[in-house]
Formats: C-alpha cells, structure tokens, sequence
C-alpha cells in the first residue's frame, strides 16, 4: 500500500506558481527525502501535504484517502518542524501529550507512548523540563517525540537539522535514520543538504522551481542523473562542467566529470595550472584551471601539489556524463 | 484562501464585531463633528443626519472664534508639546546611550533609580511642584510645563531606547574609535540615527499624554496666556455650557488638530506600540 | 600603572536627564510625603508627625470622603479590568487573524478614542447621553429599548460606572495594541504545530496563544491599575471638582485636588493634599510591588 501518493499537485500564491504538476507516491515504510536549492518549493510541497496549505489543483492521498479537504489534524500525519514549534509554555511531557490529550486518547495509552518515545530519544530525564531548558539537540528529539507519540501514518520533517551545529547534525542524522528502522513508518524528509539526502534517502525527489526534476534512490541518482541539475546538485564536491571541445575538437555538447573520477595521468586529456589545494588528510582537493574553465579533482591521500604548478588530468571514459544545450543527457 | 483551515462564517462573524465595535468608537466623535456644522434647530431635531444646504451653518464657529483665543491656546500647546518631546529625546537618548555603553560605578542602581519613574505617577508630587514653582516664578509659564513633562516622560524614553541601544553594533562604535572620533560624535552621528524609529516611537508614545493633560495646564499655567488647547476647551466648555453650537464647535476644534495629526502618524504609533517597544 | 582617567563624557550624558527627572520628579514627589507629616498653625509649618492620615482615615469630617473615594476608585478599577480588559483581548485575537482583511483599517479606528483628551471625551459623552439632546434615548427608542434610559451620569447608582465605561471606550485600545503586539510574537510554526496536534481555534486560543501573552496581560492590568489611581481629568472635565451627584464619582485624584486647591467654602490645604497623594503613592507603590513580585516572579518568561 502507499502511504501518500500526489497527483498533479499545484500551488500557486497568486499569481506566482510555487509548486506545478507535482506527481510522486511514497510507499510504506519509506523514507523519502524531498531536496533542492532553497525557495524550489519543497517546503509548500510538505506543507501541502500536511494541510497548513491548500494544493490549488491535484489531489493530496494520505493512506489511500483523498485529503485535499481534510484538516491537518485529521490527516494521520505528525511535523517536525525546523524551529521545533515547542510550545513553550509546556513542559516536554505536556508537549509530547497535548495532541492526544486533545483526541481524548485514555490516560494509560497517552502515557505508555511517551514512556516508549521518552525511552527511544533518552529523554527520560528532562520530561519536567521546559523547552527553555533544553539544549538545540534536546528540543529537537522532543519535536521528534512530539511526533512519535502520536503514531502517525506519514511523518513529515521539515528541515529538522538546519538549526543544529555540524557535529550534533551528524548525531542526529544517525538517531533519524536508526529511529526509521525501529518504527518502520513511512518519512517524508525536507531538506537543502544533499549530504543528508544521499544518507538518509530510500528515494529522493530533487526539485527546483516547484518541479519535480528526478525520483530515484541515491544511487541510481547519483550514477544516472535525468540532466545536468541533478547531476550538478547532487555530489560533494558538484561535478565539472566544462566544454566537451576541451577534450574532443569540434563537441558542442557540455561534458561533466565527477571530481572523484579525476586522477593524476602525464598523459591525461586534461593540461591544468593548479589555482588553489585543499589538503583534507584523507583526500586532496585541486581547483584547478583547463584554459578558462575552473575544475576541481578530488585525489586520493596526500599530494605535494603546489599552487601555481601545471600538471595533466586524466579519468576513464565510461565516468564522463554529456549534456546538450538544454541540460538533458546527450 | 485555505479551506481546510478557514470557514466563511467564521470570517463573517469576525468582521461582524469588528464593524460593530469600529462603530462604537468612531460614532461619538461623528456625532461631534457632523453636529458642529449645523443649525441649533437641527442639532435637535436630526441629531444623526448630516448637515445639509438648510441646516448648515457655521455659527458654532464664530462664537468659538470670538470668544476663545483659540489660536494661542493651540500654539502654546504646539510650543509646550514639541519642546517636552524635544527634551524628552535629547535627554534620555544621552542618557539612554550612557547606560547602554558603559559600565562604570552605579551605572545599575542609575538604570533603577531612572526606572523607577516609569510606574510612579508624577502627579504625586504635584504639591510640591507648584511650591516649588511658585519659589522659582515659572507659576503661568511655559517652562514650568515643559520641565514637568519632560521629567515625566523621560523614564520610559530612557528604558525604550537603551533597549534599542544595546542592539546597536559594538563593532561599529569601535571601528569609529578607531578612526578617531570622539564619544560625543559616535553618539550624534552613529549612533543617533540608528535608532531614529525607536526616538519616533517615544515621540508618538509622549504627544498624546502631553497634549491632552489637563492636570498640570490647570494647576501650573491656568493663565490666559498659557492655557493649553486641552484646558483651553474645558474652561470654554464650561462657561457655555448652554450653547449648543458653541461647545460642539469647541470640541470639534479640539478632536481636529489631534485627529489630524493621528491620521499622519497612526503607522507610525501603530508600528512604534507592535514592535514590542514596550515589554 | 596610571590612574584611570575620569571618563567625563559618560557624566555628560547622564546629566540633564537625572538632574531633570530628580529635580522635577523625584524631589517633589519625596518633599509631598514628607509636606504630609506637617500641618499649618498660624501661618507657620508644625511638624505633626501622622495626625494628617489619622484625620483622613478617621475624622467623621474626612474620613467618609477618603473611603468613599478610595471604594469608587476600586471600582473604577474593577470595571476596567472585567470590561476593558476582556474587549482588548478579544479585538486582539480577531485582529491578529492571519487571512484578515481590513485589520489595519479597523485597529486604526478602535484606536481613535485614545488619542482624544479627557475634555473631549467627557463633554462628548455627555452630550450624547444627555436627555436634553436626546440621542441616546432615541438610538434605545429605534431598538424598542427607551424604558431602559436613565440620566446616566446624573443618578448617584450609575454614575460612576457610566464614567468608568466612557473611560474603557477610552482606552480599550490599549490593551488591543499590547495583546496584538504579543500575539504577533507568537511564531507562526507553533500555531502550525497545534494545527497539526488538532489545536484549532478557541481550543487554540485557550491552550496556546492566551498562556503565552499572560506576561503581557499582566503589564496591561498594573497599567490599568497606575493609570486608575491616577486618574482625575475624565471626571474633572465631566463631573466638576466636586465630582457629583453627591460624591458618587470622586475618586482619589478628584479627592486629592479639591483638598489641595480648595473648593467653594472648603479652603485648600497642601498638608492634607499631600497626604492624600502620600495614600495614593502607597497603594500605587503596594500595587506595583505586589505586580512584580508575586505575578511577575511566578510567572514564567517563555522563551519564544
């Protein structure tokens, strides 16, 4: 069974168009990522489908049923939200228990389930505490404890991490995506980083400019993007763009190459003069020139480049991507 | 418009008590006005309608004009108001501006004892005050006013605007150290015109009380020659309290200048009490 | 090491504000409670230590004016706080509504009454409800309501709070710009979390929004409660000095002034003004203290 499945969704705020013709199913117990450049309306999408907006055309299925009229509260779907919307005039066990609490749930089920969401997140301790209390890291497991008590059919996350420094992100990207395996719930998983995409994602949709450009697991993603976007968006550091006439006199297509798939060759096709390295332990970054086209190699362990020092690319032809005029593979 | 979220008879319903409590509070001073352009007769006969070509009449006016030197009642509250609000901005952003800045030996208890102000009613002190400005002669003038008014207003003025001074950016009052200007300039020239909407919401925050105080006009200056407009219109008032005309015309003369100035300045009073100005 | 210099700008500064504020406010204010522990005998000042408040609060002469004064001003209070109050925060709740159109035109006008003067406003309320002129009565007569019409302000039971409603008209838009100040504060994703925990509406209003602007309430009503004791210009401007019917509208500011100034056959005395202002000082004092200490303390500052 799906979980949501979107059909031609529209959304427009007069007469801007923020989110047009969106079709995409999540199935059960999948985690799915929604990622793209900001203002791609990715974050209207997810509120669309929780129903703090209305799609202006299309219909919305959580679980099968049309939602299109449906309060959010209705819907069998729980938010996290970037800020974390604690309410702050309650302590982190009346947050968790408001919305039951408010459906009339019994008193021994409302407390069995946050003694179950307390005991996955560890917040046993701070369950008197008041969200002033806590730190980034603390508030953000009581949003997703919020959202865990209610036992929802889809979870829907908004940006969760922006608000959190990088090593408490890495944390909690893991606690996300162990908490996805406990509970075995379908995810829906809002972001702008495509680190956290890559990592967490059963499937991502990339968006941009309310479209959806491509829908595929990380991998197939990452090795058969549908145009030069996704290729560009997705890969860390983005992949090279430059002229295949570089290469092959007379191309006019755009050629791209990942940096990874660069290396060191004196026979290399690729005559570079070095502009800036980037020694990271592990890997070496070069940003280099090939006549007027920046490029950036990612090298394997440790190299005594220099700037200033020319020095010949090579990579193997099945890892070169080619685009026409249009952004679509050639 | 969200339909999940919002029903139409929802909408309606609030707009339906908005309108009507937008009536209550607008229709006595309609009232008012609409009354002080007409006729004795019709004041009577159609309160509600507007005056038209048989009952119109300005006579109201004329006596108003006659009797009361309404134009000096009006300049001297304009002189009494603006020099208060001068004062009141000049003063407390100097004083707001030394709290916020530095730190130095009971520069707290200074921020309290200013402070203190805030909740405490002047007119307290009003005995005193007279005496006191009865032994100075300032009895009938209008500095005896302007003083009370800017003692009254500075306590809030410097609680607002050293909370607007402290957002001010430390790097940029070092950077003008740095490049050599003294305190004195960091102050009038950087600082100063950083925090012009907080001053403008003081401002608006101190007009109002100022120029409608009757208190401190009738106690320190109930001389003809410094009778502000508030007590201008209420000795007016009251010694014709029978002529209809001319106490409506009075009172609109009165609501006018104000209303005026609160239709130019509403987006900014409006903004100054939203922003949280006061917490 | 030097001697650290004298920073004299930072005296420069502070100067005029405090010498103002302590010349014209303070002094005054301390120099009125101590003029209250003195008494005239033949022209001469006589310290009298607290005979003052013992013949105010016990005198037949005075005692009944000051505790008739003082009870109305509680009540002028407690209208306040029950009608004003309440009207604030339900305009503010409508107003705050986020797909409201015409917000900025309605609040702009709730607002007009507020920037009127006393004088205004009392004379315009007088004449409204004057039976002379008749508009009242005839705006009851068009809802089939002219039984209920009564010479409001001149019948001792309703005159007070006939002028204590004219004062909520006043300045309920007071507490409509604080409360919708504070509900603008409250970010748009918690009203969006109840949304989604199924807290909607009045249920939003009640769990949500009105703890939340609690601390602003509580700033609203020791406003109301300074400005209340400090009240005299309505009524002076309405009722006279002498605040009738009969007393029935005196409060402590109309109270304190006749003392003060004298009034037909009374003859003005500062001595007795001033421990009448001394009185109102105190409860104004008791009123804040009570505020910050015992609400403000207890109540928790949420961190938004």
């Amino acid at each position: 069974m799906t979980a949501l499945t979107l059909t031609h969704v529209s959304k427009s705020f007069g007469a801007v168009d923020v989110l047009k013709d969106i079709s995409l199913s999540v199935e059960e117990g999948e985690f799915v990522v929604f990622v793209g450049p900001s203002g791609c309306g990715k974050s209207t999408l997810l509120r669309v489908i929780a129903g703090l907006e209305d799609a202006t055309a299309g219909e919305v299925r959580i679980g099968g049923d049309l939602v299109n009229r449906t309060p959010p509260s209705k819907r069998g779907i729980a938010m996290v939200f970037q800020s974390y919307a604690l309410y702050p005039h309650l302590n982190v066990r009346k947050n968790m228990t408001l919305a039951l609490r408010q459906e009339g749930q019994p008193k021994e089920v409302i407390e069995e389930r946050v003694a179950n969401a307390s005991r996955m997140l560890n917040l046993d301790p701070y369950l008197d505490r008041y969200p002033s209390e806590l730190s980034g890291g603390q508030r953000q497991r009581v949003a997703i404890g919020r959202a865990i008590v209610r036992q929802p059919k889809l979870f829907l996350f908004d940006e969760p991490l922006s608000n959190l420094d990088a090593a408490l992100r890495m944390n909690t990207r893991i606690e996300i995506a162990n908490l996805h395996r406990q509970l075995s719930a379908s995810m829906i998983y809002v972001t702008h980083d495509q680190t956290e995409a890559m990592t967490l994602a059963d499937k991502i949709v990339v968006l941009r400019d309310g479209r959806v450009e491509q829908i595929g697991t990380p991998m197939e993603l990452y090795n058969n993007p549908a145009n030069q976007f996704v290729a560009g968006f997705l890969g860390s550091p983005s992949m090279n763009f430059f002229p295949a006439g570089l290469v092959n006199e007379g191309d006019a297509r755009t050629m791209g190459i990942r940096p990874e798939d660069l290396f060191l060759s004196d026979t290399g096709p690729l005559g570079a003069r070095v502009v800036h390295v980037e020694h990271l332990g592990g890997d070496t970054n070069v940003i280099a020139d090939v006549q007027s086209h920046q490029i950036t190699a990612r090298l394997f362990g440790q190299h005594g480049i220099e700037t200033g020092q020319a020095l010949r690319l090579g990579f193997k032809p099945d890892k070169i991507y080619h685009f026409d005029a249009g952004g679509l593979p050639a | 418009m969200n339909k999940a979220r919002t029903n139409p008879a929802n909408t309606i319903a609030m707009h339906g008590a908005l309108i009507a409590y937008t009536l209550i509070a607008l229709f006595p001073v309609f009232v008012i006005l609409v009354n002080s352009f007409k006729t004795r007769k019709a004041i009577f006969r159609e309160p509600l309608a507007l005056p038209d070509a048989d009952s119109f009449s300005l006579s109201g006016y004329q006596t108003v004009l006659k009797q009361g030197d309404f134009f000096l009642y009006f300049q001297n509250s304009m002189i009494v108001t603006l020099a208060s609000l001068f004062f009141i901005l000049l003063f407390g952003a100097m004083a707001a501006y030394a709290l916020s800045e530095y730190r130095f030996r009971g520069g707290k208890f200074l921020g309290l004892y200013l402070a203190l102000g805030i909740m405490i009613p002047i007119r307290i002190g009003t005995v005193a005050i007279l005496e006191m400005m009865v032994a100075t002669g300032l009895v009938n003038t209008h500095w005896a006013l302007i003083l009370v008014y800017t003692a009254q207003g500075l306590p809030l003025a410097v609680f607002i605007l050293t909370e607007f001074m402290r957002q001010v950016s430390d790097d940029l009052k070092n950077a003008g150290r740095i490049d050599g200007l003294s305190e004195y300039t960091i102050f009038f020239r950087l600082v100063l015109p950083l925090v012009r909407p907080a001053m403008a919401t003081v401002a608006v925050f101190n007009m109002i009380p100022i120029w409608n105080d009757l208190w401190f006009p009738l106690i320190l200056a109930p001389a003809e020659a410094t009778k502000t407009l508030t007590l201008g219109s209420q000795v007016f008032i009251g010694q014709f309290v029978t002529d209809w005309n001319a106490v409506l015309s009075a009172l609109s003369f009165a609501i006018l200048p104000v209303l005026v100035l609160y239709v130019i300045f509403s987006r900014q009073l409006i903004r100054g009490i939203t922003s949280g100005a006061v917490k | 090491m030097s001697r650290p210099r004298i920073r004299w700008h930072i005296f420069v500064f502070l100067a005029p504000a405090v010498a103002i504020y302590t010349a014209v406010m303070i002094v005054p204010i301390v120099n009125t409670l101590r003029l209250a522990l003195y008494t005239r005998v033949d022209q001469d000042r006589v310290f009298a230590g607290l005979d003052n408040f013992r013949t105010l609060f016990f005198d037949p002469l005075w005692a009944g004016h000051f505790w008739n004064a003082l009870g109305n001003n509680f009540w002028f209070f407690l209208i306040h706080m029950l009608v004003q109050n309440p009207i604030g925060i339900a305009l503010a709740a409508i107003l705050s509504h986020p797909r409201l159109r015409f917000a900025a035109l309605y609040r702009s006008a709730i607002f007009v009454p507020t920037i009127l003067s006393f004088v205004i406003v009392g004379f315009a309320w007088k004449l409204i409800l004057s039976p002379i002129w008749g508009i009242a009565p005839s705006m009851l007569d068009a809802v089939g309501l002219k039984s209920l019409f009564a010479p409001w302000l001149g019948r001792e039971e309703y005159a007070l709070t006939t002028l204590a409603l004219i004062s909520v008209w006043q300045f309920v838009g007071i507490p409509m710009m604080l409360i919708y100040a504070a509900l603008l504060s409250i970010p748009d994703e918690i009203l969006e979390a109840g949304e989604v925990d199924g807290i909607t509406g009045m249920a939003a209003f009640w769990k949500i929004k009105l703890p939340l602007i609690l601390p602003s309430i509580g700033i609203i009503s020791i406003l109301t409660f300074v400005g209340n004791f400090n009240a005299f210009d309505l009524i002076y401007a309405s009722q006279g000095a002498l605040a009738g019917p009969d007393f029935a509208t005196d409060i402590l500011g109309t109270f304190m002034y006749r003392t003060f100034f004298g009034f037909q056959l009374q003859l003005g005395d500062p001595h007795m003004g001033s421990a009448i202002a001394s009185a109102m000082f105190a409860i104004i004092l008791v009123g804040v203290c009570l505020y910050l200490y015992a609400i403000q303390s207890r109540m928790r500052r949420y961190q938004l």
